[in-house]
């Protein structure tokens, strides 16, 4: 992707957020045991278009915050088994996904107490008898955080993905496919089980191209990709080696059980013609595989390229044809 | 306790505040003060059991729930002896919490013979 696109895209995802930021609910704990206080806190949040849940003890505060998918909390100060700045405290020991705004409820304004729920980790305080100007101005404050929070860890996830995946397959991209699979390789060692891999490429790609287009070309690839997908078993990778390159990791894949699967890849994209725009294509792949079965230790270099002149192999064949390096099985 | 007796003069609710504080609905306020008494009587319940028994911290607890309830209902006087309980209860002195008691019943019965004459 060149950099200008890039930036378009970041800024139209940024946009994306902003729109569905404004149509999150957010959702409000009240943790209050006077049943007056809490009365009026929940008629005034409803109002104010907050979802609500509501306790009166400090233990189910604790319990809800633990578990449940709450982005602000309004805590009394005093309530029965913990109280708010406590409450406060454990919230913010604990390692969390996402931030929760608490404000603190408190009949007690001397500055040494605020101090205290402040550094107990409150995010602010609103002072009883409470006037609902400040209460509602307050939360609004918590709000604009929340959503803000969301809105970075909705980039951040999407920067993550696009760091990490082939925009036109949606495959793991090449640097991701070889990071998971020196992860998979140790992993393998450590469980003593076999890892397999499998590379492929389209046959003929070339000819699909110059005969019916490049997008008639990016369509078969990008139905290859999904094909193979289907294919495997949910934790097995694949991923985009190079232009119509994949690259499958199988872990703990023994050789039969690698036989059975690259025949079952190379029949589900032989068996069906592809759809484009231009034509229904008939395409075959050619796969060549390795597992280090045989071989605990192997490294991935040498697992990439005994699967690699397999794959060549398999070219000399005939093409639509799947070889097994029999170098590391033999080893 | 010469405040009290000035106290008795004037209303025990500070109504307009009240009403304010939840937006002018005159009708959740009832509801509300309906709420408070009932809440009002299990606490004083528990009082005269903390007191009997010398348990300060509930004492000290007590008082300030009820000061948080009564200063959102603008209950000035309630508020204010509440304060006093919750004092009593944090300086550990029984008798001035027993004292605080009777004043505390006293200023209740007012509010809800304020309610009743509504």
């Amino acid at each position: 992707m060149k950099l200008n696109e890039f930036f378009v895209t970041i800024i139209r995802m940024k946009d994306q957020i902003k729109h569905q930021n404004n149509r999150v609910a957010i959702q409000v704990l009240i943790a209050e045991d006077d049943k007056v206080t809490m009365e009026i806190l929940k008629k005034n949040l409803r109002g104010w278009g907050y979802n609500i849940v509501t306790v009166d003890t400090g233990q189910q505060a604790w319990k809800i915050l633990k578990t449940g998918d709450i982005h602000m909390a309004v805590l009394d100060w005093i309530m029965p088994g913990m109280s708010g700045p406590e409450l406060c405290q454990k919230v913010r020991q604990e390692k969390r996904d996402r931030y929760i705004y608490l404000i603190l409820l408190t009949s007690k304004d001397n500055p040494k107490d605020i101090i205290q729920g402040l550094t107990a980790g409150a995010d602010d305080y609103v002072t009883k008898p409470f006037n609902p100007h400040e209460l509602k101005a307050r939360l609004e404050t918590g709000k604009r955080i929340i959503l803000l929070e969301s809105q970075l860890l909705e980039s951040q996830n999407k920067l993550q993905e696009m760091a990490t995946h082939d925009e036109l397959t949606k495959l793991w991209n090449r640097r991701a496919i070889f990071q998971i699979l020196d992860e998979e390789i140790i992993r393998s060692t450590r469980q003593h089980l076999p890892l397999g891999v499998i590379i492929t490429d389209i046959d003929n790609f070339k000819r699909v191209n110059d005969t019916y287009g490049h997008q008639a070309g990016d369509v078969v690839l990008t139905e290859i990709a999904s094909r193979l997908k289907k294919n495997v078993r949910k934790y097995d990778k694949v991923g985009r080696y190079g232009g119509d390159e994949l690259f499958i990791i199988l872990p703990n894949c023994n050789l039969v059980n690698l036989d059975f699967v690259g025949r079952r890849l190379q029949e589900s994209i032989n068996r069906k013609k592809i759809k484009t725009s231009q034509a229904e294509i008939h395409v075959t792949i050619s796969l060549g595989g390795a597992s280090s079965e045989s071989a605990p230790d192997t490294p991935a270099e040498k697992l990439i390229s005994e699967s690699d002149k397999a794959l060549l192999n398999a070219k000399k064949k005939g093409r639509n044809c799947f070889i097994i390096s029999k170098k590391i099985q033999n080893q | 306790m010469s405040d009290q007796q000035n106290q008795s003069d004037v209303s025990p609710i500070d109504y307009a505040s009240a009403l304010e504080r939840i937006g002018g609905d005159e009708d959740f306020l009832n509801e509300l003060l309906e709420l408070y008494t009932t809440e009002f009587s299990n606490h004083f319940e528990k009082l005269q059991d903390a007191i009997h028994k010398g348990d300060c911290q509930s004492i000290k607890d007590i008082g300030h729930t009820l000061k948080g309830s009564s200063a959102n209902l603008s209950l000035i006087g309630l508020k204010e002896i509440s304060y006093q309980m919750e004092c009593a209860g944090q300086d550990k002195d029984i008798n001035k919490a027993k004292d605080v008691l009777l004043i505390l019943g006293k200023e209740f019965q007012r509010l809800k013979d304020y309610i009743d004459s509504r």
